[in-house]
């Protein structure tokens, strides 16, 4: 099962602009997102040459409930404050993506909106920008609290407005409530390398997908406070139970775990015997998400140490979270690089990913540092630093067929090493190479100051 | 009411004699003046009116006219003191407030004059307490010189279609800019908060505008810190006006309905914090 996308067709909507102070922006953005209003606006489909056609009744299913959208959105939102701190925003042909990563890069959350998601869609690219689009990062400080309070949303937006205006670098967020309110808020972004996970889901040799709630009726037994837990599973059946770290405490621990049987599965592939540990917090926001659209959730896994992906998607958007999982070692962690993140144990070796948004050709591979860690990926990834140096590599391997096991590595240590990071890709264009920008694998803090200290001068 | 036993002879030393079968219809409306602990209280034959100020540069005043109250004897013209206000309004509370209907505490608030305590007998379900709360040499409230002639821009909104806004206004943002316009936007409200700015627009023929008379095109800043406990005004009201003067003064006038349903005033004068044109 690979990650396809399932919308059925894409939409560029065409809206005249009908502000006059939009037409100095060179790089605009319009989403519309429609509530029951009964002037609903007839939406046009526009070909590629600008031929209007007429109107059809093609996405009657993604008409039927506009007033769930917004409250979809802001749920969205809700998920990704619970993964980082930072918004990803990045408008694409394909749909509107947002994303967040958390701060030891262990976690990782997308959605994915269509356009047909929103009710009018506008991409406009400047001659300046070429093909590539923008790529925002906002707090989700400052984006979080004008989502906060949902049924409000519900109950008095009447339409929410997105626009991302590059030359002054600002996302416009505009609430157009009952009796005539207008809420505007102007949010400052910082122009940043966009943010992807790569993951090969066709390389994995589990693959669950289970039925709405199920997961999130499962999670639901375990306290609020419980960081990790253990997915364990055998062709017979598969069971979450609590994880603690450590030796101590055992006494006053309660274990809680729960079974299901494969035939409460919709889809039940089990590849290879695996108990998989990761961070549940991070979790709950997506199957909150889900539990709200009623929408099954798939779960991508292997053995103990590669990442584990959650999708899911409808005919409007899809979701995915990443997380990082601990690896096989029972020993004592000595790794000499230390982590930042309490659960420092977090561990995972990402997979390159084939598909299609990996660019052609592959870079070669830099000198990594000596005093990185090095594990060794059987899906041939290149390894990155662990989560504590945060070092950016300017180029690694990337090999864009099958699994071949990349020798790219400098050094290798044994596999009980527990720290590794995830694999991020930053996409510096539309799938397209650049000559010679290096391509960012991971986005860390100190590059990212110095794109701030560039910015602000 | 045991209160009302309280000897004709007693009555004769105060100055001053307010009672309310319902104490909330006077905490209620206190609370919303509270960003600060002392209050002045003045009494005339009209009713009371307790102001708190801030800085100088914040009013708040709160008018409780004689009729909401069941007895209001005044002996002088002017009867006023300084009392501490969170002192006052726990002890109207004392009783804890009960949600009951049809319970709630009796209050009866006795002033003897200068250099006396101000004494409160609160009643419930039979139990009396007397509570008897220093008082100090009132201060002379400032005069806003806000007068009606000087108004160059006045709204009046249902509170309904401000609360929402008021509660959400980012507070990393020092000021609150108020934004009248005979022109569009007409009536706007804005920040500038650490993440970006943000803008609430009120058009002129909105349900939510019962009233919208504007002259001139006016942006005046006031510091968020001095308006934002307006919230509790607001929370509690039906109705505001809001109005500025030529020198960009703002004055701010609640409509509140008592639990009785009766209506009290609360207003607050703000201080420009620089002048924008």
């Amino acid at each position: 099962m690979s990650c396809t996308r399932v919308f059925r067709q894409v939409c560029y909507l065409h809206v005249s602009s009908s502000d006059s102070d939009h037409c100095h922006l060179s790089h605009v953005v319009f989403l519309y997102l429609q509530g029951q209003n009964p002037n609903c606006r007839r939406r046009l489909q526009c070909g590629e040459n600008g031929t209007v056609p007429k109107d059809t009744e093609k996405d009657s299913e993604a008409r039927a409930k506009p007033q769930g959208r917004r409250k979809a959105f802001g749920k969205a939102i809700h998920a990704l404050s619970r993964i980082g701190d930072e918004l990803w925003l990045d408008p694409m042909v394909k749909g509107l993506a947002l994303r967040s990563v958390n701060t030891s890069h262990s976690a990782y959350a997308c959605f994915l909106f269509s356009p047909i998601f929103f009710q009018c869609y506008n991409l406009e690219c400047g001659p300046e920008q070429d093909n590539q689009s923008i790529k925002c990062k906002l707090t989700l400080k400052s984006v979080l609290p004008l989502f906060r309070c949902l049924t409000s949303i519900e109950r008095n937006v009447e339409r929410c407005q997105i626009s991302i205006r590059t030359p002054s670098d600002c996302v416009v967020i505009q609430f157009f409530c009952r009796h005539g309110l207008i809420k505007t808020h102007n949010l400052c972004f910082q122009e940043s390398e966009a943010l992807q996970a790569e993951f090969a889901s066709h390389l994995c040799p589990n693959v669950l997908k289970a039925p709405a709630r199920l997961l999130g009726d499962m999670v639901m037994h375990f306290p609020v406070s419980q960081e990790e837990i253990t997915l364990s599973t055998t062709p017979q059946r598969v069971s979450l139970r609590n994880y603690y770290e450590g030796g101590n405490d055992h006494m006053r621990m309660m274990y809680t775990e729960m079974s299901l049987h494969p035939d409460e599965f919709v889809h039940f592939q089990v590849g290879v015997d695996s108990d998989i540990t990761f961070c549940l917090k991070e979790l709950r926001g997506l199957l909150s998400f889900a539990d709200s659209h009623c929408l099954p959730v798939s779960v991508l896994f292997g053995a103990a140490g590669k990442p584990v992906c959650f999708f899911m998607e409808d005919v409007v958007l899809e979701a995915t979270v990443v997380l990082a999982t601990l690896s096989d070692s029972e020993s004592d962690p000595s790794q000499p690089t230390a982590s930042p993140a309490p659960t420092s144990r977090r561990c995972e070796e990402a997979a390159t990913a084939a598909a299609a948004a990996v660019p052609a050709g592959s870079h070669e591979a830099q000198d990594i540092p000596a005093v990185m860690e090095l594990i060794p990926s059987s899906q041939g990834s290149p390894i990155l630093h662990p989560p504590g140096l945060m070092q950016l590599l300017p180029q690694c391997d990337v090999p864009d067929g099958l699994g071949v096991p990349g020798e790219g590595c400098a050094s290798a240590t044994p596999a009980s090493t527990p720290i590794c990071s995830l694999l991020f890709r930053a996409l510096s264009s539309q799938q397209q190479q650049d000559h010679d920008g290096p391509s960012v694998l991971a986005c860390d803090s100190d590059a990212e100051d110095e794109t701030l200290a560039v910015r602000t001068l | 009411m045991p209160l009302s036993t309280q000897s004709q002879a007693d009555d004769e030393q105060y100055v001053l004699v307010a009672s309310l079968d319902n104490a909330r219809n006077l905490s209620n409306i206190l609370k919303a003046i509270t960003f600060k602990d002392h209050a002045i209280f003045n009494a005339t034959p009209n009713g009371l009116k307790v102001t708190v100020e801030d800085s100088k540069c914040l009013q708040a005043n709160a008018f409780i006219q004689a009729e909401i109250f069941q007895e209001f004897t005044i002996k002088e013209d002017v009867v006023g003191f300084q009392v501490n206000l969170t002192v006052l309004l726990d002890c109207l509370n004392i009783f804890g407030g009960s949600t009951v209907p049809g319970v709630s505490t009796a209050l009866r608030m006795c002033y003897r004059g200068y250099g006396y305590p101000l004494t409160l007998f609160l009643e419930e379900g039979g139990v009396v307490t007397v509570c008897k709360i220093n008082t100090q040499e009132p201060e002379e409230p400032i005069d806003f010189e806000f007068c009606s002639a000087n108004v160059t821009n006045k709204v009046i909104l249902l509170s309904e279609s401000l609360k929402e806004p008021f509660s959400e206004l980012d507070m990393t943002s020092e000021v609150l800019q108020i934004t009248m316009s005979p022109s569009q936007p007409y009536f706007r409200l804005s920040t500038f908060g650490n993440s970006g700015n943000a803008h609430y627009d009120y058009p002129k023929d909105s349900e939510m505008m019962e009233l919208f008379r504007c002259n001139k095109t006016q942006t005046n800043r006031y510091k968020m810190s001095l308006l934002k406990p307006s919230t509790k005004a607001l929370a509690l009201s039906s109705k505001v006006s809001v109005r500025t003067d030529s020198r960009g003064f703002l004055s701010l006038q609640y409509l509140v309905r008592n639990d009785d349903g009766q209506i009290c005033f609360v207003e607050y004068y703000c201080c420009p914090d620089e002048e924008v044109e």
